[in-house]
Parts: structure tokens; sequence; C-alpha cells
């Protein structure tokens, strides 16, 4: 894919490239940069939750935290991306309002969810939670969310659940972010509303073939988070 | 898709069966999933190894990226026989199915070899040997000859007719290889994933303690290859780092009857690698039945 756009926002970096094709909020890509296989080393895509898609316009929102996402970051001219992989949110459009929790790079599938449920008409609140202040300059791409900084350097001092009100009024609730996080949004929300959460898993394949990115499931085992998530509903979830 | 010459240049016999390419992915790198990319690139389809019973797996994290490679624990996986012959039809791709099987026992591998017998969708087994023993002190099936001739004999026995394959590791491998020869297997699988280990310098933690695959195996795998097709008279399918359609010809040339296809299609299309094998054949003049062994 050619890079249309690319820019840095706080500690992140979005890259934007042409994409028609349906993406559902929550789906990934797995994207590496071009030119393998020249290089073997890093050997494995790195998968992202698509930040947003406007219907010609597909991007990822991500961190440099390795030598992967160090080369995608400077990549300038073309990136390998696959199409959109695994199961997105389920929206249920009856139920509003909806609560919208991100921490750090988990912000980044909740651009393309509040723009689709703003499509369905779903009222719903953002609230977004980072370690610092420069992270949560993210947060100007989301106008009207709350903001919760670990450090207290930006918004709300706290984690991103301390920057929520009142829990209680939402019907439905969608997070993603690591997964501390998510396991205390299952725990502040119960069972009484709709609450689905996208994990952060390594992953190798992307194809629900080599089995490393599994969770564990409150019935036993394992599931693959690249093919029966990475969006789960909360209560299948071992946490 | 192949046309007719690619046909003739890429068929090959396995045991008696016959093969479209010479390609197969390795046991534990393909999922129902992702069989819709692999439609007329394998020659036999080799789905995950299966246990008699349901097996949960290893807890997370399981993978590791390494240079030109991975580290993987999953600790096989899988829904167990029962399931796992109720859902065989999905993997039906119009060509030959392997069915890798492991046990903790020799017992178990008879068990499974028993339940796959009379199937008729099943045209061969391939023993994975690299799993623990618990009758021995949990050292694998490849611990040594020995080892090998027990549950090998065993599983001839129960699986008659049709061809048995045996999975060996790289360590010891001609010696067990000799043994599995001599102990009724059709053809041997050379090499499983190679023990290995990563660790978080910033935890300061193990992160997985497990096997080896990918590019980086690869000279390894070659010269297990190389070393077990002198040491046998039976084919030998090679496992163990393949990435380009030129790796599939080095392993021919080493002594391998057919390819397998694992880590690397985690980053690849297979069918990039069939088609730079095409090439190179092309470029050769040879076909892939004229290439096993021709060094």
């Amino acid at each position: 894919m050619e890079i249309e756009d690319r820019e840095e926002i706080g500690g992140y970096t979005l890259l934007r490239y042409s994409w028609e094709s349906a993406i559902e909020p929550g789906q990934f890509a797995m994207a590496r940069v071009a030119g393998y296989p020249v290089t073997f080393d890093p050997f494995l895509a790195r998968p992202f939750s698509y930040y947003d898609h406007d219907s010609e316009t597909a991007s990822l929102l991500f961190e440099v935290r390795g030598r992967g996402t160090a080369l995608l970051d400077d990549a300038r001219d073309r990136i390998e991306v696959s199409a959109p992989l695994g199961r997105g949110f389920r929206i249920d459009e009856s139920r509003g309002p909806a609560a919208l929790l991100g921490g750090g790079i988990g912000v980044a599938p909740l651009k393309i969810l509040s723009r689709r449920l703003n499509a369905l008409g779903v009222c719903h609140d953002v609230f977004l939670g980072f370690a610092d202040t420069r992270y949560a300059a993210v947060a100007e791409d989301f106008p009207g969310a709350s903001v919760a900084t670990v450090d207290g350097s930006a918004g709300i001092h706290g984690t991103v659940l301390d920057a929520v009100p009142d829990l209680e009024r939402y019907e439905a609730v969608y997070a993603c972010g690591p997964n501390p996080m998510l396991a205390a949004v299952k725990r502040a929300v119960g069972d009484r509303v709709i609450c689905q959460l996208s994990v952060e898993e390594r992953m190798g394949c992307g194809n629900g073939s080599c089995n490393g990115c599994v969770v564990p499931v409150r019935d036993g085992g394992y599931v693959r988070s690249c093919v029966e998530g990475p969006v789960f509903d909360a209560e299948m979830l071992a946490w | 898709m192949k046309n007719d010459l690619q046909t003739l240049q890429l068929a090959i016999e396995l045991c008696g069966i016959a093969l479209e390419t010479p390609l197969i992915p390795a046991s534990g790198t393909m999922s129902k999933e992702a069989l819709g990319e692999v439609a007329g690139v394998y020659g036999a389809i080799l789905p995950k190894t299966t246990t008699p019973k349901e097996r949960a797996g290893n807890p997370p994290p399981r993978i590791a990226e390494t240079p030109a490679g991975m580290v993987n624990s999953i600790g096989l996986q899988n829904p167990g026989i029962e399931k796992f012959l109720e859902g065989l039809d999905d993997f039906d791709l119009g060509v030959p199915i392997f069915v890798s099987v492991a046990g903790d026992a020799v017992d178990e591998f008879v068990a499974l070899c028993d339940c796959l017998a009379g199937d008729d969708r099943i045209s061969a087994v391939e023993l994975n040997l690299s799993c623990p023993n618990v009758e021995h002190g949990g050292l694998t099936f490849c611990a040594g000859p020995t080892s090998v001739e027990e549950v090998i004999g065993a599983c001839r026995a129960a699986y008659p007719g049709k061809p048995l394959f045996a999975k060996l590791t790289n360590e010891g491998v001609v010696a067990n290889a000799i043994a599995a020869e001599e102990s009724g297997a059709d053809a041997l699988t050379v090499i499983n994933t190679i023990p290995a280990l990563t660790i978080d310098p910033e935890s300061q933690s193990v992160l997985v303690r497990g096997g080896l695959s990918g590019p980086a195996i690869k000279p390894v795998a070659l010269r297990a290859v190389y070393d077990v097709s002198r040491a046998v008279n039976i084919p030998v399918i090679a496992s163990g780092g393949v990435s380009t359609g030129t790796d599939v010809a080095e392993f021919m040339l080493a002594g391998a009857t057919v390819v397998q296809v694992g880590t690397i299609s985690f980053v690849r299309e297979p069918g990039e690698i069939l088609r730079e094998f095409s090439e190179y054949l092309d470029r050769m003049g040879t076909t892939a039945s004229e290439l096993t062994g021709a060094l």
C-alpha cells in the first residue's frame, strides 16, 4: 500500500492509505514494511486495530514499541497491509447511551467505532486514559472526549475508569487497552450491560493458524484473539 | 492456477500417493480459516496435530519473535481426535489429507492409529514424536532408537496398509531415522522445531521456552535432510525454515521428496513459494520429480 499521509500525534504515528472495502470497527490489519522477504528480521507482521476509515482511506495508529514498529514508523512510501481481519465490535443499535473506553494505544479502534455509532445514531461518550500528556495529545482527535493521565499531566489524575463519572448510566461499554485495564473495566461494569473488550495480544500469523495469540476463556481453555476476537464479550473472558 | 505444463512439472509421488505439487503444510501452521489461501498450492493437507483428548494448550505468552524466526510453545492445543474427525471434511480441498497425531504414551499413539485406520478420507498418518513420553520420565519419543522403534512398531501394527510417516527432531536424527525405517515407517519428516528460549531483559523473566522455527533453522534442517536421505531408503519429507521457491529446490536436491511449508506461511502466501519453485524448474529445465536427490 502506498502511504498517502503520515502524521505524528503525541506519542503515536498515524498512517493513512487508500482502502475502499468495508472495515468493521474493532477489526485489525497485519502490517509490516515493504521489501520483505529480503529482510527476515523482524520476521512477523504486526497487528494494528484500524483507527479510522472513511470509505476511501483507512488509517492505522501505532506506538513505536520495538524494531518492527520502528521500521514502520520510518516508512515513507509503502507498507504491506493485510485485508481486515478478526471479529470487531457487535453493535446493538437499540442499546444506548454507550461508553467507549480506551487506554494508551487502545484508543485506536474507538475512532472508527465512534464514527459508526454516529452513523447509526447511537448516543455515546468517549473516555481516554494515557500515561502522560504527550500521549494524551491524540485526544484532540476525539472531540468531547474525557481524558485521564496516570501522572496527572493532562485531564483527570488517574486511570480511564476514573474519568467516567457515572458508569451506571450506560447500556453498552466498548473498551480497548492493556489487558489489566480491560479486566478492571469488566469488574467495574459487571454483567448488567453489554460489555465488549478488544484485547491486545502478541500475534504470529493473524489468520488463526499459529494459536499464538490466545486468551483464557471462562469455560476453560483458550481461544484465538485473531479469529474469535480481537473483540470479545467480557463475560466470555476468564479475567 | 496451474497450466498443463506446470501440472506435469510439479507432480510428485510420495509412498504411492500422487500429489499435484511437492508442497504440503507443516502440522500446526495452517488453520481451517487459512484454507482459502492454499487451494491449488499444496499437494496434500496436513492439519494441526491431534491428541486422544482435548488439550487446552499452554498459557500465554506462547510465541516470541526471533531473528528470522520465532519460538513457540503452543502445547498442542486441539479439540481431541473425536471432534477433529467430525470436522475433518472442512479440510477437503480435493487433495489427499495427512493426519498428524501425538500422544503421551505408546498406547495413546496406538489408540489414535486405531481411530484413523478405517477412515477412507485419510491418506496417511504422521506421528509427531517430539512430545514427552510420560512412561519414560518425560523424555520425548525421539530420545533414541529404542524409543522410536517401540512407538513406530506399535503404530505400524495398528495402522496397516497405508503410509505411516514419522516426524523426527534434529537431535540424533540419523540414528532415529534408521530405527524408524527398520520398524516400519514409510517416510520420515525431518525436522521438528529446535529447542530454544527467549528472555525478556526488561522484566528479567523467561518469555517463551519452546521450539524455534522459521528461516533461521533452514541450514540445520537442510543438513538433517541431506544426512538422513543418505542413511535410509524411504522418502524424506523436509520441514524446517523453507521460505522461498529456491529453498524448496535446495531441500529436494538434498534428498527430500516433498517439502513442508510452515512458519513462513504466517508472513508469505504459500502460493508465492510454489510460483518461485515453478520458475526455478523452468529456469533449470527440470521437473520436481527429477530434482529429488539430484545432487
